[in-house]
């Protein structure tokens, strides 16, 4: 603490005006938006776990409602035997619409966990995607396949020495039997499925599905095959596989989901139930998306409720997007690119796939748009197994647009609050300012040139602090004025009160040498002593004098009537009577031959020019030249007196002119207090005017010099 | 019979030595340290002369106060302020209130016996008709010596002995200039240039009471004044 008062005292902020002071003190309540911007964090925060929350509690709800319903979860057929999952699972994602057997694959809207893949030799491979639409099962085979030959299949399909590739299909069908086919096509386009029919003996023959419909193109670095099957074919396990051979003779090269030595087909086919959509349904609310996922994490089905259209809209203008600006940092995620997307919900399920209800945020689509996430286990008739997982999520753009908003009205208040608080310190350090210079002016001229000092100072009648510290001054000054008075007066009451004790001694003498005149009673030295005792006391009149002329020519300019009169005639008259009166010295005097009109007091003028003169003679020697001159130019008439003899005392030549203050050789025996320059000040001051002293260039000499105003 | 006069003074010294020189001219002097016992003593019997002190023990203005009782028993007699104080203000106030002189402390005993002479010479000479010879004429002024009155175009002005004494010393000589020391050995005074040049200005002011355009009194600057016709 008390470093800190030392840091206030000794630092930076010591040496600003008491303006600026304030001003940064009123910039501190810049920390309330700042404040505000982390109370809606908090906010946001708590409306985002509230929303989290309340998802997770709807999204527990759901999957509560389809706890231990496996009818209502997959497909009758395909009801899967809980026992883990397998690679060769083919899980059929529900489309809301049927998409078209092109050969292309892009509408389709797969989970990757959708995606079955499969390695094949020599970078070969495949990918396997599944849909189903109302009644059918849509397969997508993407294959990577250096050479795509296509399959002769107009010589005997069934010839293992054929080459071209070819795509098996096998699945169990409703009785239990199984259903082998195959595609082979000789050009891209729409090819036929052919079913091996087993004859007698174990003959196989390829006869043509037509229930079956398949695509074939080419694509960059192999090709795809999109396939039709009608569901109500189609039983419990699934499965696909690629032949490949590229040349006459050359070894088949299988690789699929069925096994490869009797084509039996041994991943399941897990289909969402037809009526879990409409199960679902009756959850859904507008801008949720609701998703149900096997355990495995492939994603069942999905109800897509549409956006809320505008449900966030950013708040436009400069304000907002600065608010924004220092908000949205960190709290919210950015955009982030798709696939991220996904795994994050991704990860979500495989969370909820464990068995616990789960629940996150997300980076939307678009900019700054948040997902909301919140996913649940649906869990066996006996708790103990996961059935699926159900996955719902929506845009946070609810709570977004709320805070925005609080925001922005918080922020626009406290900026307001803000430039109010500056602008009202800035006023108020102003007018203190104001007020403190007012006053210090007022107290550096109360203590006038003339030494009597005015006492009424500004803010005296102010309640607060300045004006107690203006009361203080005031009786401070008055108190300085009583001891100024005094100090005036004193040099003329000590003149008053030694003149009677003089009078006693020199009128004693007077009486003493009276009656020793008539009388011879008296030595002769007597009167010698007589004459001493009256020089002595002749002396002290004297000074008694000279302490009581300031005094004097103050009590004359007061009583001093202004005339106007021409300086210049003054001048030289007075110049020359005091070459009579100082026989030791030359005068020079130079003064304009046309009048000089002044309006003032001759006789002061007189006077202070006597006071010029006899400083000039104390300070110069016998036969020196002392120069008087008059200047006039339009504003002052100025008067100089220059003399030859020592430079004036360096403590500065405008001491000279205060009272009682001298610097004389301390050889000088006739009295003198300091007032002759005094008077000279007194009179210039009286005349409008002011006195200076300096040197003589060289230090010759000093020149004294006093402007009187016209 | 001896001329009484009588010294209003609180300080005893002061008293006794002035009494002592007044005795030895050969005047009957009676002294008094404030103003009731002055006027206690005034009222049974007038004195010839007054010298007064303008403060009084424990009266500042006891002086002024005692001085315009006095007129008030006997506009005729002769009326001298003798202080320390020094001001052009109390100078002024002492006169106005019909003082024949105001003078400080600084006068020598001889200059204020010269005084005392005087005004008992004026005295007397106011009671004897004018005398033609001692009237000085200048133009408008004429200027009785005697009675050391003063009369512009016919008009008396009223003027202090110190006054009377420098007009008396200006016109002797018109034209010519009298510096100040000039002035104050005329007028048996010793004075700083302030009060001498107070009282050219008293003069000027008085002469001008009767005569507007009155402007016989010339500074010379430097030197002193003069009386111009």
């Amino acid at each position: 603490m008390g470093r800190f008062l030392e840091l206030l005292k000794a630092g930076p902020i010591s040496g600003l005006k008491l303006r600026t002071k304030l001003l940064l003190l009123a910039l501190t309540t810049l920390a309330l938006p700042w404040a505000g911007c982390q109370y809606a964090r908090e906010m946001e925060t708590v409306l985002r776990e509230s929303e989290q929350q309340s998802l997770l509690a709807v999204t527990t709800t759901i999957a509560g409602s389809l706890k231990g319903r496996q009818e209502l979860l997959f497909r009758a057929d395909s009801l899967p035997a809980i026992d883990g999952n397998n690679a060769r699972d083919i899980t059929p994602v529900v489309l809301s619409g049927a998409p078209l057997i092109d050969g292309r694959s892009d509408e389709w809207d797969t989970n990757e966990r959708n995606v079955v893949r499969v390695a094949g030799p020599g970078g070969d491979g495949m990918r396997l995607l599944a849909a189903t639409h109302e009644r059918w099962l849509y397969l997508a085979l993407l294959v990577r396949d250096q050479k795509l030959v296509f399959d002769a299949y107009q010589m005997a399909p069934l010839d293992s020495n054929t080459i071209g590739d070819r795509i098996w299909l096998a699945f169990d069908d409703k009785r239990g039997g199984q259903q082998r086919l195959f595609f082979g096509g000789a050009s891209p386009g729409p090819v036929p499925a052919r079913r091996i029919e087993t004859r007698e003996y174990g003959r196989e023959e390829a006869v043509e599905e037509p229930r079956i419909e398949a695509v074939w193109q080419r694509a960059k670095e192999g090709y795809v095959v999109e396939i039709g099957i009608p569901l109500s074919l189609v039983g419990q396990h699934i499965g696909v596989l690629i032949d490949d051979r590229d040349r006459r003779g050359a070894a088949r090269q299988s690789y699929g989901t069925l096994d490869v030595a009797d084509l039996r087909a041994t991943g399941r086919l897990i289909a969402a139930s037809p009526d879990l959509n409409d199960h679902l349904r009756q959850f859904a609310q507008p801008g949720v998306e609701l998703t149900v996922a096997s355990s495995s994490g492939a994603t069942l089905t999905r109800l897509d409720a549409p956006a809320l259209p505008g449900d966030y809209t950013k708040m436009r203008g400069f304000l907002p997007r600065m608010y924004r600006l220092f908000l949205d940092g960190g709290a919210i995620p950015r955009s982030v690119s798709q696939p991220e997307r996904e795994r994050s919900a991704q990860s979500l399920t495989s969370k909820a796939a464990r068995g616990h209800a789960e629940t996150a945020l997300f980076a939307g689509r678009y900019e700054n748009s948040v997902i909301v996430a919140a996913a649940a286990p649906i869990f066996s008739a006996d708790g103990k197994q996961v059935l699926g997982v159900i996955q719902l999520a929506q845009t946070a753009d609810r709570w977004l647009t709320l805070r925005d908003r609080a925001l922005t009205r918080l922020l626009n208040l406290t900026l307001i609050v803000t430039l109010f608080a500056v602008g009202a310190a800035f006023w108020f350090a102003g007018r203190m300012t104001l007020r403190i210079t007012r006053l210090g002016t007022a107290s550096e001229n109360a203590l006038g040139r003339e030494g009597s000092l005015s006492r009424v100072l500004p803010e005296s009648d102010a309640r607060d602090e300045l004006g107690e510290l203006s009361r203080s001054f005031s009786s401070l000054l008055g108190r300085l004025d009583e001891y100024t008075g005094y100090l005036r007066t004193l040099a003329g009451k000590l003149a008053h009160e030694i003149r009677t004790p003089l009078t006693i001694i020199r009128s004693s003498l007077e009486n003493l040498e009276s009656e020793a005149q008539g009388s011879s009673g008296m030595p002769e030295s007597a009167h010698i002593y007589i004459s001493r005792a009256r020089e002595g006391s002749e002396r002290l009149g004297a000074i008694l004098t000279a302490m009581g002329a300031a005094t004097k020519v103050e009590e004359a300019i007061a009583q001093s009537e202004r005339q106007r009169f021409d300086l210049a005639a003054l001048v030289r008259t007075a110049v020359g009577a005091y070459g009579a009166a100082f026989p030791q010295r030359q005068f020079v005097c130079r003064a304009p031959d046309e009048p000089v009109e002044i309006i003032g007091a001759p006789e002061l003028i007189v006077q202070l020019l006597d006071k010029l003169i006899d400083n000039a003679v104390d300070f110069s020697a016998d036969g020196a030249t002392i120069t008087v001159v008059l200047g006039d130019d339009s504003a002052f008439a100025e008067l100089s007196v220059a003399n030859p003899g020592p430079p004036l005392p360096s403590e500065g030549a405008e001491k000279l002119f205060e009272s009682l203050w001298q610097s004389r050789p301390e050889t000088d025996k006739r009295p003198h207090f300091g007032l002759g320059l005094y008077i000279v000040r007194l009179i210039a001051e009286f005349h409008g005017g002011t006195a200076h002293a300096a040197n003589l260039p060289d230090d010759t000499g000093a020149i004294f010099s006093v402007r009187l105003a016209h | 019979m001896k001329k009484t006069i009588a010294i209003v003074e609180d300080e005893r010294a002061i008293r006794d030595n002035y009494a002592a020189a007044f005795s030895r001219e050969g005047y009957a002097v009676r002294g008094y340290p404030n103003r009731r016992e002055a006027m206690a003593a005034f009222a049974a019997r007038l004195p010839d002369l007054a010298v007064i002190d303008i403060s009084l023990e424990d009266e500042p203005e006891g002086g002024f106060e005692l001085c315009r009782e006095l007129r008030g028993l006997s506009p005729e007699l002769p009326i001298i302020f003798l202080t320390a104080r020094d001001s052009d203000l109390d100078a002024v106030s002492g006169l106005r209130l019909g003082a024949d002189d105001f003078l400080t402390k600084d006068l020598s005993l001889a200059h204020l016996i010269a005084r005392v002479n005087a005004l008992f010479r004026r005295v007397d000479a106011l009671r004897r008709p004018a005398e033609e010879k001692q009237v000085i004429r200048r133009g408008a002024l004429s200027l009785d010596g005697e009675r050391m009155s003063v009369e512009w175009n016919g008009q008396v002005v009223l003027l202090s002995l110190t006054e009377f004494w420098i007009v008396h010393a200006l016109t002797k000589h018109p034209g010519h200039v009298k510096n100040r020391q000039q002035l104050m050995d005329a007028a048996n005074v010793v004075l700083d240039d302030n009060t001498i040049t107070s009282h050219i200005k008293r003069i000027r002011r008085k002469f001008q009471v009767v005569d507007e355009k009155f402007d016989a009194v010339h500074t010379v600057y430097g030197m002193g004044y003069r009386w111009v016709e």
